[in-house]
């Protein structure tokens, strides 16, 4: 007991998931995750007292009491129960590569694979129905998430989670849409848990109709001017490609 | 990857010809045989379908979720350190900038320049074709390795048609001059970049890591690019690059301004 409490009570920092979107490797493993064992361990068991206790110290010390450790072993975590958001946010995006009915499904002699875009549809909804058991403790999170110094790994996971969602959907555009993708995503998501906290409807019905018309005001905007970036961009060359279609010999 | 090793060369790591990166100059650095010169009036030797083989966005992309690229890694391997993807998603980011410059340079030129040296339109053509072929490899390694694309690209996009066309309305010359000035930075970056794989995969092999396949395929697709690039070069320097007036103002500042965007591209 006494070495695991010295282990404990040294403090460490929650990394930021900085190790995404930086060269991914097919032939070696992946790098650790943000957290050490133990906090893992801890944050793990701390999981099942969410609903009841919500996203507060006394669920991480009876999680921690449950993993066999002493209760002062919330030292460990220096940002407190934000450590049981991040937890919740990064092991749900993590579980997101599961749903392989989605990301290859079989597509029967005649049918249709999905595309892109319907697939990233429902994955975010698969993402949202993932806060299904915490959502009435969900605004708790926001809070946690909204104070200053969270608001820098909130933001990051929120990105990593919009990366995670068109990767597995098999987009792979690699120009500027690439960030307005993922902007639009990161907004649709945020909008609609936002909206789910607040939804009693029978299965998230409002909820579902809330994402997808979410989705359906970015492809309206998405093709009536294209992303503002890629405007920019190709203005100068479809410029110079219209006067040239025009006959203009330049 | 069985169809990525269809366009590797015989490569191992125990014959790497390490040293090509200490070249001193751009000039004297071992060619591969098939580089042959290839002079303004050559029809054009490479088709579409040249390329398509020539590249791995032939091979399926079917997005691995993170269990099964990790389920299973080479046995003996360990996980890049954090400077090693550093290094590597920074390279492929500032190639594929590069390439999306490169193309549209040449497509800005080429009609200007073929519309007053119409032998020259098989050369351009041919550079273009190489330049969009080069393009296809870094987005699909882009894809591949979930690296982000600049966040400049509209930006660069711009700039390089402005490039393009303004040199091109200058004349055979200038547009020469400024491909001279372009492949030279260009092929001394990817020299370099030889020189930063070559170092990771001496720490890697000194770790125990497994190299894998990915990165030999990486390496070749940056020596048999860079080869290209010096072609370029040389086309460029066959077609009176030298006597742009002024030349030395003009293939300085655009050397200047590739230094400086590399810089920027690695970084944003
Ligand atoms: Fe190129
Ligand atoms: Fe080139």
């Amino acid at each position: 007991m006494a070495t695991k409490t010295r282990i404990l009570l040294a403090p460490r920092k929650l990394k930021l998931p900085s190790s995404l979107r930086t060269y991914h490797s097919h032939n070696h493993p992946a790098p650790p995750g943000p957290f050490t064992p133990v906090e893992s361990t801890i944050l793990s068991a701390s999981a099942p007292h969410i609903p009841t206790h919500g996203f507060t110290l006394t669920t991480l010390s009876l999680g921690a009491k449950d993993a066999g450790y002493i209760d002062a072993s919330t030292n460990l975590f220096p940002r407190g129960a934000f450590a049981l958001v991040q937890w919740h946010l990064y092991t749900q995006r993590m579980a997101l590569q599961h749903h392989t009915g989605i990301i290859s499904p079989e597509v029967r002699d005649g049918g249709r694979a999905p595309g892109v875009g319907s697939k990233v549809k429902m994955l975010t909804w698969e993402r949202l129905m993932g806060n299904r058991e915490v959502v009435h403790r969900w605004q708790e999170a926001l809070a946690l998430m909204a104070l200053p110094s969270n608001i820098p790994p909130s933001v990051g996971e929120l990105g990593a989670l919009s990366d995670e969602i068109w990767y597995l959907s098999g987009d792979t555009s690699v120009d500027s849409s690439w960030y307005t993708k993922r902007a639009s995503l990161s907004s649709i998501y945020a909008a609609s848990e936002l909206f789910m906290t607040t939804d009693k409807s029978d299965g998230y019905k409002e909820t579902r109709a809330f994402m997808d018309r979410r989705f359906g005001d970015v492809q309206a905007v998405g093709s009536a001017v294209g992303s503002l970036g890629q405007w920019v961009g190709f203005n100068a060359r479809s410029g110079l490609n219209v006067l040239r279609s025009k006959g203009a010999r330049i | 990857m069985a169809l990525f090793s269809a366009f590797r060369p015989v490569f191992s790591s125990h014959s790497l010809p390490v040293y090509d990166f200490l070249a001193p100059s751009l000039f004297q650095i071992h060619r591969a045989p098939r580089s042959i010169r290839h002079l303004s009036t050559t029809p054009q030797r490479h088709t579409l379908s040249n390329f398509q083989n020539d590249s791995p966005s032939t091979a399926p992309r079917t997005p691995k979720t993170g269990t099964e690229a990790t389920s299973n890694p080479a046995s003996t391997s360990k996980p890049l350190t954090q400077a090693q993807r550093d290094f590597l998603s920074r390279a492929l980011r500032v190639n594929q900038t590069g390439e999306l410059a490169a193309v549209l340079i040449y497509a800005a030129q080429t009609p200007v320049i073929v519309a007053s040296h119409p032998h020259l339109r098989p050369l351009m053509k041919h550079m273009y074709d190489q330049e969009a072929g080069h393009f296809v490899t870094w987005n699909a390694l882009l894809s591949r390795h979930r690296v982000r694309p600049t966040a400049l690209y509209p930006v660069w996009t711009m700039a390089a048609t402005v490039l393009g066309w303004g040199t091109a309305v200058m004349g055979r010359e200038a547009a020469m001059a400024c491909t001279e000035a372009v492949e030279t930075v260009i092929g001394g970056h990817y020299n370099e970049q030889v020189g930063g794989l070559l170092e990771i995969f001496k720490e890697m092999e000194a770790e125990g890591v497994e190299v894998g396949e990915d990165l030999r395929v990486l390496v070749e697709s940056v020596r048999r690019i860079r080869d290209e690039e010096l072609e370029h070069l040389d086309h460029a320097l066959e077609n009176d690059a030298q006597k742009a007036v002024p030349h030395e103002l003009l293939t300085g500042v655009i050397r200047a301004g590739c230094r400086g965007a590399i810089w920027v591209s690695e970084r944003v």
